[in-house]
């Protein structure tokens, strides 16, 4: 009792000469200062001078603190790949409505070349607070290295509680759940425009067989069926894989496809080399392609939106974000650019969906108390509000998805809303492979080989023998 | 090049001489053209919407319908205030990076420079070569050591004895301006020793032994003659310093890491294209307002080097 | 205070910044009116931006004030250190004064930053006392056995000073917890340990003595080992903390006593010597703080990047050369078996030919006008381009991430260096001098996201049916059209082609009747590319292909995809970018050829030509070395444009990007750091044989 008395009188005597030296000055001293003094009385008795000289100043601070919100004055970084003015700008919108509610400072930087800074950033030990992962093969990487911080119960119970088991698995490291899904997107789709196949009486295809069989009824009938571009200046071959990935999931099924992205099988089996040749087949067929930009190699990925509404072609499969490369003023929906979804080999529904995790670096409560907003639907919410604003409004696209099951389907377009449908209702929900395989191999070969294929400079066994060499 | 004398022989004719005289400067102007051409593409397309950008050639602009094609909003958009500041925050940010990046590598590098020139001390030679040879370091390997450093400090435990000494200090520099300026300087000090010296060497021995014999000393020499006759060289050292420094995107982003606000222009632009480039037509504009201020730098400073006031001064 | 402080500097940086602009504009050129209102109102106007620049963005103010404080007070730092060796030869005693007084107050002053003593700064002002008068002694006492017990009282004292204050336990930042702990500091002394250091360190300087040619007197070199033999002993060795003040006062004596009779033991230096240690410590202040830069920033990374580059991927155990292996043993980094494709090629035949033409042009014309072989730039051109092209089939066979670096080296640094000399001096005195070269540096002042973005719009190919979009291949497939169609266009084309190539034959059969040998070769090689160029559009050239079918259409280059020659045109970029550079160095250099040097040899009867290479070149000759060695440096770690363009894909990977990739995207730190030594090796003899040239060439 007695000791706690002292404090007291310490503590009033501290205040009043802070409140006396500082005078109007509301800079907050720094945290540091905060820890020495729990590690000096912790750990040696002896020196009582240093504590008394640091007690004062920070003891005082605390008790400031606990008179607010806990969370007060203190800032968060975090730091991911989305970093456009649209994305960047509704993420950090989306955190700022947190941090006025908690008087706090909550930072979002996005630059394009994450994954390779946040590998810096990390080993040169100025990690940012929570970073928003687009791969999590990274996390299990970062995880294992002990760089990430494991979430607490409480934090856990809200993603499980707002977040479906399928996407949350793609957190969990080992048993443990380092990271929360924030955003999602779906790559099992085939971009149409209803108006051509109406014109042409083209049915939407139910199966794969079905739509092999609608390839050749549009080149027999003069039409090209496919826009392909996989162009993607360092990041080249990486929509070949997505083709990959989903005809593994359709033709093998998910526990193969869980083996062949854990290694557990070669990646150069017969059933994987058998798939890259039925892709490549439907893309060699003469005249089943149009390339905007001469060959399917050198096709920018994102220069197929133009060719599909001026008519070049009538589909394109690629993922749910593809909406913002269709060209200004673009209309979504039946009247315009419509999406089916990629039809499977045996009429199950399987999705191949990628998106963004975020996990934290800091264990600090300002930290999971933003690790619990990115888990509600008030963050999904607030996320969609902002993206619908920085598009304009309007029927536009927002070129976000939340995998949080609460969120308001109301702020979303009837294609997002189907979009979501699809997501959502999925038995089998599988993450793009190359993002969960190791760097060298999902960022690395995986994507060059297949270039290589593509261009006909190796052969499918070449190409997938390659890789299979190159697995560290 | 092939300015050819008039004497000798019966000659070619007056006219066929004018032509063969005046080919240098065809030959300048189209190269000229040659270099002109992609960044005229660059600074037309920045004024051109998207679709047309995707639709059509640049140099199309010509007979097209200017109404549909042309257009300010690619600089509109990049100089509104978005997600992490404006442009504008950006490029200031770039010139607080760049002009502490120029000035402290030019000032410890003539110390250094000179002392290599003209300063008799043991070692000198082989230090020299030693120093230059650092030039071939891949400065990529060195952003994570620097990075531990500016974020926990450095050091050293030593070997046996297990004991660990504090060489630097914990400053938590990560994320600040500072640590970027600190790099370029470590980086950019081989290169700038090397082309100093090989400039600070070459002046004339005698200025230097009659202010001996004056009564100069060291530190008077390099400040009353040195500098002075070096500012060509300095001036040359400072555009490129600059350049480089204002156009570096891996030092920076690395450095700052999750810093956002501290960005330069170059990070700027880069995440201005998106994560998957899907805006990637206001590159156009961004890079080519990036561009404006180096190019303002190097008009600025082209007079000092260009006109040769080393031929001058030496000679007087 | 901090604000009135920062608000002084921002106050002064703006002002600074407004005076130095006005000043500036102020003496360019002649003064008048006009230009002095121009000063002001520019000075004005960047005195404001820097106001308002510092103090609208937030850190930046803190910084600036941080920076400005830290450069004075370096400054300041640097000019006493400077000024205090100025006393040397002279005044010595003033010297060794301010030497002693520096030396205890630095000593001191690190032990209360530590937080280690008790009454800091009464003790540091005793011991800066106490150091000055001792070194006001031993500069002027001349006797050796005073000398001697002065040297040993100060140190003695110095040292009782420090350990009858020193705390047990001191405050110390660390890094894994990121906050100050405590840390003892007392030394708990094992006498025998001690003892033995004492004696190893003797020994040492017994040894060292030994070695340096017994040039010292015996008992310095003993003491001086011994002391550090006592320092090792007395507080490294043993443990820290829980002591008594004995032991204190024994380690912190026993140094203070040892340098104190080291100093005492040294005579007053002599005139001359004197002079020695004011020349050799003025070298060290000039290059100290150039080489700490140095050291911190590459030195000590570097020797972290040699000793990961012997450990596995996370740098946990040692592999050995296992990550050299790596790097040698994959065939996408080093591959030599298509070398026999070398003598199948074309190229290397054409290139092969126009080298021999080349070198036996010059040869023939050297007899002509007297000396061994004489390089026009036409025959110089040729032989270059023959060797280039020659070279260009050697790497297209030999392929792998280190033929692509030495290919990029070659060719980059030849083209460069050349284009950028042809310019520099062809712009030398032309009208629209500076227009010209603003334009060729203009590419230096972009940065390598808006130089991939350029290029794009040059390389982009499209569908054939569609207008193409980048410029060559418009271009190229314009070029193909032309070439088939055999329209109007076509025979305009042939036709015009054919007529220059004629008139250009009659000036060369002119000129060589004239005897005007340099101009004749000149246009009959000029004359052929455009024979060739008609010869080709007959038989069909540009971006067209031949199907199966025999049908005919438009094709389009995919320059960043086909391999090898997508690496010529990641190349290109560089050129483009780099010959800023090459002009702008050459130019100078061109300017400071001083001009009765050129007179002379125009009176004494030299072409234009002649003067060129026999008195311009030689004179900036020491420039073109410079130019080449930062340039086969800086295109030896090509990066940038490779990871923006292809990111190695398709054939074009180089070492450093190969090295980014391992380490920054896969984690694997043994091998990014093998490729980075195996880098920095292969360029060390480059640039060892240049450096020692210029230094021969220099002395």
């Amino acid at each position: 009792m007695k000791v706690k008395l002292v404090r007291l009188l310490a503590l009033m005597a501290a205040l009043a000469l802070v409140a006396g030296a500082c005078g109007g000055e509301s800079d907050t001293p720094s945290t540091p200062e905060t820890v020495v003094v729990t590690s000096i009385v912790t750990e040696t008795e002896t020196v009582t001078e240093v504590v008394t000289e640091t007690v004062t100043e920070v003891v005082t601070e605390t008790v400031e603190v606990e008179m607010v919100n806990p969370l007060a004055g203190t800032t968060v970084t975090v730091f991911g790949p989305e970093s456009s003015d649209a994305e960047a700008g509704s993420h950090q919108a989306a955190l700022d409505i947190f941090a006025a509610q908690n008087d706090m400072t909550i930072q979002y930087t996005g630059e394009r070349s994450f994954s390779d800074l946040i590998n810096a950033q990390a080993a040169g030990g100025n990690p940012p607070d929570i970073a928003v992962f687009p791969q999590p093969g990274k996390i299990a990487d970062f995880a294992r290295e002990g760089w990430l911080l494991p979430i607490p119960d409480d934090v856990i119970a809200t993603m499980e509680a707002n977040i479906g088991a399928a996407w949350n698995a793609f957190g969990n490291v080992d048993g443990v759940q380092y990271a929360i899904p924030t955003k999602a997107d779906l790559k099992s789709l085939v971009w149409y425009r209803p108006a051509d196949f109406a014109a042409n009486g083209y049915e939407v295809p139910g199966t794969w067989a079905d739509l092999k069989a609608l390839t050749l009824q549009m080149i027999d009938d003069g039409n090209v069926p496919w826009c392909v571009g996989i162009e993607s200046g360092g990041a080249t071959g990486w929509a070949f894989t997505d083709w990959v990935e989903d005809l593994t999931l359709r033709y093998e099924g998910a526990d193969f496809y869980d083996e062949w992205v854990a290694h557990t099988i070669p990646f150069n089996t017969p059933e994987m080399n058998a798939i890259w040749t039925e892709i490549l087949e439907l893309w060699n067929t003469p005249g089943a392609v149009y390339a905007e930009g001469g060959t399917i190699a050198s096709t920018f990925f994102g220069d197929n939106g133009r060719p599909l509404v001026e008519g070049d072609c009538m589909m394109h499969r690629q993922a749910s974000f593809f909406s913002a490369f269709f060209p200004d003023g673009t209309g979504f929906g039946p009247d315009g650019v419509d999406v089916f979804y990629f039809p499977s080999v045996s009429g199950d529904r399987p999705v191949l969906g990628a998106g963004t995790l975020v996990a934290a670096f800091r264990d600090a409560p300002e930290v999971w108390a933003v690790m619990e907003y990115y888990a509600s639907p008030e963050y999904a919410d607030n996320r969609q509000r902002f993206q619908n604003l920085s598009k304009g409004g309007g029927a536009v696209l927002s070129g976000f998805l939340s995998p949080n099951l609460n969120a308001d389907l109301g702020l979303y377009q009837p294609l997002e809303q189907s979009f979501l449908d699809i997501l959502f209702t999925a038995e089998v929900v599988r993450f793009d492979g190359s993002d969960l395989m190791p760097a060298a191999v999902g960022a690395g070969t995986f994507w060059s080989e297949a270039t290589s294929a593509v261009n006909g400079d190796k052969t499918v066994d070449e190409a997938t023998q390659a890789i299979e060499a190159s697995w560290p | 090049m092939t300015t050819l004398s008039t004497t000798g022989g019966p000659g070619l004719g007056k006219r066929t001489y004018a032509f063969l005289r005046s080919i240098p400067t065809w030959v300048l102007w189209m190269l000229v053209l040659l270099w002109t051409i992609p960044s005229l593409g660059l600074l037309v397309n920045s004024f051109r919407t998207r679709n047309a950008q995707r639709a059509s050639g640049w140099w199309a602009v010509v007979v097209e319908n200017p109404s549909e094609t042309l257009t300010l909003d690619n600089y509109v958009d990049i100089l509104a205030a978005g997600a992490q500041g404006g442009l504008w925050r950006a490029l200031l940010n770039s010139l607080a990076i760049a002009l502490p990046a120029t000035v402290i590598p030019i000032a410890f590098a003539a110390f250094a420079a000179y002392a290599f020139a003209w300063i008799d001390f043991k070692g000198r030679e082989w230090l020299f070569i030693a120093t230059v040879s650092l030039l071939a370091i891949p400065a990529q390997m060195s952003l994570i050591p620097l990075l531990q450093l500016y974020s926990g400090g450095g050091h050293l435990t030593l070997p046996i004895l297990e004991k660990t000494v504090t060489l630097f200090p914990d400053l938590d520099l990560a994320g600040r301006h500072v640590s970027v300026w600190l790099t370029h300087t470590g980086f950019a000090l081989p290169f700038a020793i090397f082309l100093l010296h090989n400039y600070i060497s070459g002046l004339p021995k005698d200025i230097f032994e009659s202010a001996v014999i004056d009564g100069a000393d060291h530190f008077k020499i390099f400040w009353r003659l040195v500098i002075p006759l070096s500012v060509p060289v300095l001036a040359a050292f400072a555009i490129f310093q600059f350049l480089w420094t204002y156009n570096d995107y891996l030092i920076a982003v690395t450095m700052l890491g999750g810093a956002g606000q501290n960005f330069p222009a170059t990070a700027r632009i880069a995440a201005l294209a998106g994560e998957f480039g899907q805006a990637e037509h206001l590159l156009t504009a961004g890079a080519f307002l990036s561009t404006l201020l180096p190019i303002i730098v190097f008009f600025a400073l082209q007079r000092f080097f260009v006109t040769g006031i080393l031929a001058g001064s030496v000679k007087g | 205070m901090v604000g009135v402080v920062s608000v002084a500097v921002n106050l002064l940086m703006a002002l600074g910044m407004a005076g130095g602009a006005g000043l500036w504009i102020d003496r360019t050129g002649r003064p008048s009116r006009t230009r002095r209102v121009i000063a002001v109102v520019v000075g004005v106007a960047l005195g404001a931006l820097t106001w308002w620049g510092i103090t609208s963005v937030d850190k930046l103010e803190t910084t600036a004030t941080g920076v400005v404080v830290s450069i004075l007070a370096s400054g300041l730092i640097f000019i006493a250190a400077n000024k205090l060796f100025d006393l040397a030869p002279d005044r010595w005693a003033v010297f060794t004064t301010l030497v002693g007084a520096a030396g205890s107050f630095a000593v001191f002053a690190m032990l209360w930053g530590n937080r280690g003593i008790d009454d800091p700064a009464l003790r540091t002002v005793v011991a800066t006392a106490i150091g000055g008068v001792a070194g006001y002694l031993l500069g002027t006492v001349e006797r050796s056995g005073q000398r001697l017990a002065i040297g040993i009282g100060a140190g003695g004292v110095l040292g009782a000073l420090a350990a009858s204050g020193m705390r047990n336990v001191g405050l110390k930042f660390t890094v894994e917890q990121r906050e100050f702990v405590v840390w003892p500091i007392l030394p708990y002394i094992d006498y025998g340990v001690l003892a033995g250091a004492i004696l190893v360190g003797a020994v040492l300087g017994l040894l060292l003595w030994q070695a340096r040619g017994r040039r010292n007197p015996l008992a310095r070199s003993l003491l001086l080992g011994g002391t550090i033999g006592f320092f090792f002993g007395g507080w490294l060795l043993p443990s820290l903390g829980s002591a008594t003040k004995t032991d204190a006062f024994v380690a912190a004596v026993g140094v203070g006593v040892g340098i104190g009779a080291y100093l005492g033991l040294k005579p007053i230096p002599d005139h001359s010597a004197r002079g020695r240690i004011e020349v050799s410590a003025r070298a060290y202040i000039f290059l100290v703080p150039a080489l700490g830069f140095i050291a911190s920033t590459l030195i000590i990374p570097t020797l972290r990047t040699l000793f990961l580059s012997f450990h596995d991927a996370r740098g946990q155990e040692y592999v050995g050369f296992v990550n050299y292996g790596d790097v040698f043993g994959s065939p996408n980094i080093f591959n030599v078996d298509g070398w026999a494709g070398i003598f199948g090629s074309k190229l290397f035949w054409v290139g092969a030919v126009l080298l021999l033409i080349g070198v036996g042009v010059s040869v023939l014309m050297g007899r002509q006008s007297g000396y061994r072989i004489s390089f026009s730039p036409g025959s110089g051109g040729l032989a270059a381009l023959g060797a280039l092209l020659a070279l260009f089939a050697v790497f297209a066979a030999l392929r792998g991430t280190v033929f692509n670096n030495l290919w990029w080296v070659v060719t980059v640094t030849v083209i460069s260096t050349t284009a950028g000399l042809a310019i520099a001096v062809l712009a030398d005195r032309s009208k629209g001098e500076s227009v010209a070269k603003s334009l060729i540096f203009m590419p230096m002042a972009i940065s390598f996201v808006g130089a991939g973005v350029i290029w794009r719009f040059m390389y982009l190919a499209r569908d054939v049916s569609k207008p193409q979009t980048g410029v060559i291949n418009t271009f190229w497939v314009g070029l193909g059209n032309l070439s088939l169609s055999r329209g109007p266009g076509f025979w305009i084309a042939a036709l015009l082609s054919l007529a220059l190539a004629a008139l250009l034959v009659r000036l060369a059969i002119r000129a060589w009747r004239v005897g005007e040998r340099g101009v004749g070769a000149g246009a009959a090689v000029c004359a052929l590319p455009l024979v060739w160029f008609a010869y080709a559009l007959w038989r069909g050239v540009g971006g067209f292909e031949v199907r199966d079918n025999g049908d005919v259409v438009a094709s389009t280059i995919q320059f960043a995809q086909q391999a090898p020659f997508n690496n010529v045109w990641l190349m290109l970029v560089l050129i483009w970018i780099q010959t800023g550079f090459t002009m702008v160095i050459f130019s100078a250099a061109i300017k400071a050829v001083p001009s009765d040097l050129i007179e002379a040899a125009r009176v004494d009867g030299a072409s234009e030509a002649q003067a060129f290479w026999r008195v311009i070149i030689p004179q900036i000759a020491p420039t073109i070395g410079v130019v080449i060695t930062t340039l086969i440096v800086l295109v030896m770690k090509v990066f940038d444009i490779v990871k923006v363009m292809t990111n190695g894909n398709f054939g074009t990977q180089v070492i450093a990007n190969e090295m980014w990739q391992r380490a920054f995207t896969e984690l694997n730190f043994g091998l990014g750091s093998a490729l980075a030594v195996v880098l920095f090796i292969a360029v060390l003899p480059i640039l060892y044989v240049n450096i020692r040239r210029m230094q021969k060439a220099a002395s």
